[in-house]
């Protein structure tokens, strides 16, 4: 059994929407689950956080962690959809990876995303902008 | 004793780039630091999203001029992450090549800014003087000393001149001679190790819990290298040790990247022998770009380069994610910058090699009422150091 089908055999009541390529699963969790996935896939599985990538669809803000298996070389990636678009929140998983502040400060930065639990929320790279950004990665919707 | 506050930056004569640090000293100690990034708005991301495929690369190439192959090799990855296209040998060995010969001239530019940080010119002399031989070497491949333009989605855009390989072979083994001197220095100098045994200690667990990648975290004992763990291109096809030590001073990751030139020397001899005895293409054309997502990587010499791109089945990505080794370097400063005397702070955070431009590459600066730059940056800059000025002297 490789790490991918353990991950499922653990965590596939929480995952919806899997797309499975080798060495990457993209998956769907909702924000509830979150936290209970992202711990298992850092502390259980040993998994580092590459990055969170957030992405405009129609459906609504799309946020995509990345976290890689190193000892396989494997990508785990839970997706988390927001469909309200004028008060993106979900929850931050900087409590459980610490290496996850930063990007979620920059995704507040130029999304407007808020994630709850997050111990310092502010933005990131426009900290010291005199107007403030204004979210510039909404300027526009993709498919 | 009551505490102070130190600024480092925005502009400070240890950083090449703008950024701002904030010291919270006790007397000598450094008991807090934060961090205030964000001073160089380039829009990396936002612009790639309306570039076609090919010209994303050479977008990404200009994100760092050090690490200038980095990631036009993780972009590359990505895309080809979506579209599935098999790689010709030869291009391989090339890219792993071309990769390899970065990392030793990325290593030995922060050798020397080390040795110079830390008042040791010598070191810095030395280092700078054996990095021009391979920026040489990126001449004869590509023409170009930095920015070498190599890199395409299905191979690379430039082949090797057999004729050029002798002599790269001869640059190579002059620099190998005087690494492995330069590895034996590291190894005994009194001067070297007084100043950095035991500084800036990173611990194991910090680093994973900060997600640091490359040198510093394997100077802390984390053995993660994408070579071996994902290994693209060539680098399934040569043999090479991955650097792990464990105290996670700055002495360990002076010591793994040391170590680490020695090892790409071996690899790119690798390169070099199989490009002279193997022919064939460099490149298979890829015609259209599905509709997807793909991740890539490469183990720039900071550390893991990250790239995302998803696609809808056009000629431009609608989203190109771009995580350079430093965004997640950087905040180890929280770690390991706390308890140590300020003489040691500027050397600490020189340690990880800091890259701020890649840090920043996506912010964007624009105006409220349409995309453009449009703010005057200069009443801006007087606004903040004013600002700065009441903060410090509280008048």
């Amino acid at each position: 059994m490789d790490r991918t089908d353990e991950f499922l055999k653990e965590m596939g009541n929480k995952i919806s929407e899997q797309i499975r390529k080798p060495k990457r699963l993209y998956f769907r969790v909702e924000n509830k689950d979150l936290l209970e996935v992202v711990e298992y896939l850092f502390k259980k599985m040993a998994c580092r956080l590459s990055t969170a990538t957030a992405t405009e669809v129609h459906r609504g803000i799309e946020v995509l962690y990345q976290f890689s298996h190193d000892a396989s070389g494997c990508y785990f990636c839970p997706r988390v959809v927001m469909t309200d678009l004028k008060n993106p929140v979900m929850s931050s998983i900087t409590p459980v990876v610490r290496g996850a502040e930063w990007i979620e400060r920059e995704m507040f930065d130029f999304w407007g995303i808020k994630f709850e639990g997050h111990p310092r929320m502010e933005p990131l790279l426009a900290r010291e902008h005199p107007k403030g950004l204004g979210h510039p990665y909404r300027f526009r919707r993709t498919t | 004793m009551s505490k102070n506050t130190i600024p480092v930056g925005p502009f400070h004569p240890l950083l090449e780039e703008a950024e701002y640090f904030t010291l919270q000293v006790d007397g000598e100690t450094v008991v807090d630091i934060d961090l205030d990034i964000g001073w160089m708005h380039r829009g990396h991301e936002f612009i790639s999203e309306q570039k076609t495929f090919t010209q994303s690369i050479y977008l990404v190439e200009r994100i760092c001029g050090i690490c200038s192959t980095s990631h036009p090799i993780a972009c590359v990855h990505a895309i080809e992450d979506v579209c599935n296209v098999e790689i010709p040998e030869r291009a391989c060995y090339i890219r792993t090549l071309v990769g390899e010969l970065e990392r030793i001239h990325s290593h030995l530019l922060w050798l020397g800014l080390a040795g110079h940080f830390i008042g040791y010119d010598t070191v810095w002399m030395w280092a700078w003087k054996y990095r021009e031989p391979v920026l040489q070497m990126f001449e004869i491949i590509s023409g170009n000393r930095n920015h070498y333009g190599m890199m395409r989605v299905g191979g690379v855009a430039k082949d090797v001149d057999p004729a050029a390989v002798p002599e790269l072979s001869k640059i190579l083994d002059m620099i190998e001679k005087k690494m492995i001197m330069i590895a034996k220095v590291a190894n005994d100098d009194p001067v070297l190790k007084s100043r950095l045994v035991n500084v800036g200690v990173l611990s194991k667990q910090d680093a994973i819990n900060f997600c640091a990648v490359g040198p510093t975290s394997r100077a802390s004992g984390v053995p993660a290298d994408v070579r071996r763990d994902e290994p693209n291109d060539a680098y399934g096809l040569v043999d090479f040790k991955v650097i792990v030590t464990e105290n996670g001073d700055v002495y360990d990751k002076l010591v793994v990247r040391v170590l680490e030139i020695i090892e790409s020397i071996k690899i790119v001899r690798q390169c070099l022998d199989k490009l002279a005895n193997i022919q064939g293409p460099i490149l298979n054309n890829v015609k259209e770009i599905p509709p997807g997502e793909g991740i890539g990587r490469y183990e720039a010499p900071r550390g893991e380069v990250f790239h995302y791109v998803r696609t809808d089945g056009t000629n431009r990505p609608i989203r190109h994610k771009v995580r350079a080794p430093s965004f997640v370097n950087i905040p180890t400063f929280m770690a390991s910058c706390k308890g140590i005397p300020i003489a040691d702070a500027l050397i600490t955070l020189a340690a990880v090699d800091p890259c701020y431009c890649c840090t920043e590459r996506s912010l964007k600066v624009v105006d409220h009422n349409r995309d453009s730059l449009n703010i005057n940056l200069l009443a801006a800059s007087r606004t903040r150091t004013e600002e700065i000025r009441r903060e410090i002297h509280g008048r």
